[in-house]
């Protein structure tokens, strides 16, 4: 039982979303490679190994979608980026969103299409569990639209269009080598510190309906993420998604004055901080949920970090996600 | 200041020289030593014998001998580019700006490293208990360089805003803080960490900095637009003003690359920190390699404008030449571009000064710096650099008179 104390027929489970921690171990082969010293095979071994041990915990965890944990993406766009024909090469680096950390801008200089698309980039399926779900996280079409620097198309609407027509295209290719679950990112659609003044509601709107052209009639399961920011003021909007679930940031969102409303569609609650190295017990996660729970009556809840774990160091990573397995088994025990 | 208009001065770090670094860990090579002496040749170290004596002595403070010198080596340099005011010689001390002073803090602990970008990474360390200073951070340096230096010098700082920014807050966000929200409680336990670092560890350490005999002090605060929102600029105001409160001393604030919304809002704080007599900031970054005194070919100076139309009447200290790759073009009057590096001509230099001066009106508050420290460029770029920014900052003086 949790909330305000009726049953409810809710599911609880845990995922790990984004991009997780390199271990201490692949930091220092990764350095050694850009500076020529060890070669890519090393990186390689090392970076197998280290996905395998967290599918292993995913699988101890009871997770029932797992991923690899994108521990070779560069960044959070890169291998979006780099499968798509348009833009420029560049080493133009910029900030993510209010973070020390930086992601190598898009600049389109020409009509964007998908170009060179390998599934390896975006998920090492060998690795993962055949009996299990696999979800990959991508970049949404509004926020890869926002990150980016567009000389090319006349609008931005345009060129949002375009992104959104793309990311399908990846979705619909991942998805026929098993992806099941895809987390469609959206920290832009909250979040604007390249911004002097915040979105209209009619270019947030657009935002939205260009996740929707990319998740309508794709016979697989969608989440829609928000982070870095208050998801308030366009939770009930992106409700109307058909998805599996809408993410809001626990850090930035004050669930307390989210919409009471009838809902179809499940929360991906971002209770665990992943730019703090405390780690949250799992008492309190279960205590958290339940209470937004008792609020909102979702059909299902994700506990999730609210972003990429790749913040905190690695091992600090695995305890945030054990937390998180941890609470979700509380927590379903309480529902079932 | 110098009794010129538009005095030079340097922002922060230089590379070190690969027998600092190596010399460090383990004996030098002949080869080590001799790039060591064609640098003492051309920076007219003239007793660069006597003083790889004392390094290459396995005495219990090698250590130290290696770093004064590297420090000379840096002072050297600033001097021969033709800098007013050569810092501390490019902050051969220290290790890098956040974990120079996170290893003197206790109560604070290095937890890992965090991934950046690609294969770029940062130390990450955390507050798991109250901070205080465990020994001093600059002093040593400081002096140091009373002793080397031919010129004014200034002691750059890490500002305690961009320390809290870059650490994890384990104990203050478990002391339990004021809020209804999470995001509330996290930025009340934020203001505690930032204010106890304040109190117990910076304020120290520029009492000693003063005691000792330092008369500016630069607080780097590159974490500073990070987060473009109001709260957060009122709480680095307030941290600013306590951090200054009472001390006879100049004191500036260098923020660098802020986002496209940073210095806006940065500006129309500004006019309420005290006693802050110059704002460093980069702009060379985003400005084109045109010349010309115009909006049009100045456009990364138009940030410029915020400060002044804010209200902000002190100096300004404006990033004249680039710091990091280049990876534009440059028509052949504006530069030599060669592999990553821009050296921007003496004439780019000139008008970036003189618009800069145009938009503040009064040439006396216009300090002249590159747009942060040189760290990533080799000493041949850094020389060149600076030298070409020496050159264009009195092509300047001349055509202001």
């Amino acid at each position: 039982m949790i909330g305000s104390g009726k049953r409810m027929s809710s599911t609880v489970q845990a995922q790990l979303s984004g991009l997780h921690a390199r271990s201490e171990a692949l930091i220092e082969l990764t350095r050694e490679y850009d500076r020529n010293r060890v070669p890519w095979e090393k990186v390689e071994d090392q970076l197998e190994s280290e996905t395998t041990d967290l599918v292993k915990l995913q699988e101890k965890l009871g997770c029932e979608y797992q991923t690899d944990g994108a521990l070779g993406w560069k960044d959070q766009l890169r291998p979006v980026v780099d499968s798509i024909s348009g833009l420029a090469e560049s080493t133009r680096y910029s900030r993510w969103f209010d973070t020390n950390t930086f992601y190598k801008k898009p600049i389109v200089n020409g009509t964007v299409a998908l170009a060179k698309f390998d599934s390896g980039t975006f998920v090492k399926s060998n690795l993962l569990s055949k009996d299990r779900k696999w979800k990959v996280t991508l970049p949404g079409p509004y926020t890869l639209t926002e990150l980016s620097e567009n000389k090319h198309y006349s609008t931005q609407s345009e060129l949002l269009r375009e992104f959104a027509s793309v990311l399908r295209e990846i979705v619909l290719k991942l998805n026929s080598v098993g992806v099941k679950l895809f987390q469609l990112s959206e920290p832009s659609l909250v979040s604007w510190p390249y911004r002097e003044t915040r979105p209209s509601t009619d270019e947030l709107e657009q935002g939205i309906d260009a996740l929707r052209s990319v998740v309508e009639g794709v016979r697989a399961e969608f989440v829609v993420n928000t982070f870095f920011g208050d998801a308030g003021p366009i939770f009930s909007s992106l409700q109307s998604l058909p998805v599996k679930a809408v993410g809001v940031d626990l850090y930035e969102t004050n669930w307390e004055t989210l919409p009471q409303e009838a809902r179809e569609v499940g929360l991906l609650l971002g209770i665990v901080d992943s730019e703090e190295s405390l780690v949250e017990q799992p008492k309190w996660l279960v205590d958290t949920a339940s209470k937004v729970q008792g609020k909102l009556s979702c059909p299902s809840i994700i506990l999730a970090p609210n972003t990429d774990l790749k913040f905190v160091p690695r091992g600090i990573a695995d305890s945030k996600l054990s937390s998180l397995g941890e609470a979700a088994r509380l927590l379903q025990g309480g529902l079932s | 200041m110098g009794d010129h208009l538009f005095p030079l001065h340097e922002v922060g770090s230089l590379a070190k020289p690969r027998w600092r670094t190596k010399g460090l860990r383990q004996p030098l090579t002949t080869s080590d030593l001799n790039e060591a002496e064609e640098w003492a040749s051309r920076l007219g170290i003239v007793n660069y014998h006597d003083l790889a004596k004392e390094v290459l002595k396995n005495g219990p403070d090698r250590q130290r001998k290696l770093l004064q010198l590297s420090t000379l080596y840096g002072l050297r340099l600033f001097e021969k580019a033709g800098l007013d005011n050569d810092g501390v010689g490019g902050e051969q001390q220290r290790v890098e700006m956040y974990e120079h002073v996170i290893k003197n803090v206790g109560g604070m602990r290095f937890l890992g490293h965090v991934n950046s970008f690609d294969y770029k990474y940062f130390r990450k360390a955390v507050a798991e208990g109250a901070v205080d200073r465990s020994q001093p951070i600059y002093v040593q340096e400081f002096r140091d360089v009373q002793k080397l230096a031919h010129r004014a010098v200034k002691v750059p700082i890490t500002g305690p805003y961009t320390l809290v920014d870059w650490s994890y807050n384990e104990y203050y966000q478990a002391k339990g803080n004021e809020g209804s929200s999470l995001k509330e409680r996290k930025m009340s336990a934020r203001r505690d960490f930032l204010l106890d670092l304040v109190e117990k560890v910076i304020r120290p350490e520029i009492r000693d900095l003063v005691e000792a005999g330092a008369s500016w002090i630069q607080i780097d605060e590159p974490a500073l637009t990070t987060h473009p929102e109001r709260a957060e600029l009122e709480m680095f105001v307030e941290a600013w003003n306590e951090t200054v409160r009472g001390f006879n001393c100049k004191f500036s604030d260098h923020t660098c690359y802020p986002n496209e919304v940073g210095y806006r809002l940065l500006a129309e704080y500004t006019p309420e920190l005290e006693k802050c007599s110059q704002l460093t900031l980069e702009f060379a970054n985003r400005d084109s390699p045109e010349l010309g005194i115009d909006g049009g070919a100045r456009e990364g100076y138009q940030a410029l404008r915020y400060f002044v139309d804010n209200g902000y009447d002190g100096e300004f200290g404006i990033g004249a030449i680039h710091v990091h790759d280049y990876t534009g073009v440059a028509p052949k009057q504006s530069g030599l571009v060669s592999g990553r590096d821009i050296i921007e001509s003496p004439e780019l230099v000139r008008d970036r000064v003189l618009y800069a001066s145009k938009i503040v009106g009064d040439p006396a508050k216009i300090w002249v710096n590159p747009d942060c420290g040189l760290r990533t460029r080799t000493w041949d770029v850094a020389l060149a650099k600076l030298t070409n920014l020496s050159k264009g900052t009195e092509l300047a003086r001349k055509e202001w008179a």
